[in-house]
């Protein structure tokens, strides 16, 4: 067994990708990590639509961009926005990734990747743990595309509202009723063309863990 | 027996767990609770102030809400409700003092439903819910999105002016 713990350290969320195809076996490879995903009494609610039309990866970048776009307008004009981004010293830098932000852009960027795979799971099959077992295998599919050289980022926020969600389940003719299909996110991959030297900055375990019993800081 | 206030009991369990379940994403899923009342009655009205303002006749005609009024604002996508004596009002205070931030105004859903379904507006969304139990009063604050190249059209919400 090889110790995976760089390839998690290293992954970044990336969010611009180089125009050049995902080649069919590297796909699978990304799509068979996230069938081995942990799953509740092996019930394996996954299912995976892989889209690389242009036209709809179009219609999910500009869902996606209305989705943020909307809460963020909002919580600009609350003045949430700005206390967010107050560290950013440069009024000017400020200011565009505010604006990058509260237009939606920021969400848009499935239009560029060459690869979105929409990631649901049946809620048809008698599995208590539909949510879970989907997240583990977007964790699986990060981990595999980044171990491969993929960039990726795993996006919630567009299928976040139920209206978003339907809408969402439209443009892919999943089936709409709320006890058929749920669709948890998507994730948008291609080759990095952007190099995130810097990974954003993580907790230290010490503030993290605790030992035995929640509060407790003593290592046992 | 005091039906509201068993209806409201279990609305208030109901968004406890699915708070403790999703946390703020919570308030994203609920935006059709509370919109079968208001498609139950016929609406019209050809701007979003009369569709806004024939939903409040129904709302306060059917005794949800006592006083109700609103304003239009930040350059036409903020929505700003004032209610006083809704009937979901005890639900609300409940959740705050369980700590949870009240989420889920039915009342707001049904207004942000009739403008999406009257008016075809693109998108809304219920940005802040504010209640004050001493007064019986709530504040709402929505964002409401006629077309596409409203989002983003920003301006300091601080500076409207309130609803009477």
């Amino acid at each position: 067994m090889g110790d995976i713990l760089e390839v998690i350290r290293t992954r970044k969320s990336i969010r611009r990708y180089k125009p050049d195809p995902i080649p069919d076996e590297i796909l699978d490879k990304v799509l068979e990590a996230a069938r081995w995903a942990a799953t509740g009494e092996n019930s394996q609610p996954w299912r995976f639509i892989v889209i690389k039309n242009p036209k709809t990866k179009n219609k999910i970048g500009q869902l996606a961009k209305m989705g943020s776009g909307s809460r963020m307008t909002a919580w600009y004009c609350l003045g949430e926005m700005q206390r967010r981004f107050e560290e950013i010293q440069d009024p000017v830098k400020r200011a565009e990734v505010l604006r990058f932000m509260y237009s939606g852009e920021v969400s848009e960027f499935a239009k560029q990747a060459p690869v979105v795979i929409a990631v649901i799971g049946t809620l048809m099959e008698g599995s208590v743990d539909v949510p879970y077992d989907l997240s583990a295998c977007i964790e699986n599919i990060l981990l595999e595309a980044h171990s491969l050289g993929l960039g990726a980022c795993w996006v919630h926020g567009p299928v976040a509202s139920t209206r978003d969600a339907a809408k969402f389940k439209k443009i892919l003719k999943i089936p709409t009723g709320m006890g058929e299909y749920k669709v948890i996110a998507y994730v948008a991959l291609g080759w990095p063309a952007e190099a995130r030297r810097h990974p954003r900055p993580k907790k230290p375990l010490e503030d993290l863990v605790y030992w035995e019993e929640f509060g407790r800081k003593e290592r046992s | 027996m005091d039906r509201v206030k068993y209806f409201n009991d279990m609305l208030v369990r109901l968004e406890e767990l699915l708070y403790h379940e999703l946390s703020g994403c919570a308030a994203y899923k609920v935006e059709l609770v509370g919109i079968d009342f208001i498609q139950s009655k016929r609406i019209g009205g050809n701007t979003a102030e009369e569709v806004v303002s024939n939903c409040i006749k129904e709302i306060t005609a059917a005794g949800l809400v006592k006083i109700m009024t609103y304003s239009i604002g930040g350059k036409g996508i903020l929505l700003n409700l004032k209610m006083k004596d809704c009937i979901h009002l005890p639900k609300e205070a409940r959740l705050k003092k369980e700590r949870i931030n009240p989420y889920l105004c039915p009342i707001a859903n049904m207004i942000l439903d009739q403008l999406i379904e009257k008016l075809k507006y693109e998108t809304t969304y219920l940005a802040k819910l504010d209640i004050n139990e001493g007064k019986r009063e709530c504040k709402i604050i929505c964002a409401i999105y006629e077309t596409p190249d409203k989002i983003g059209v920003v301006s300091d919400w601080s500076k409207e002016e309130e609803p009477e």
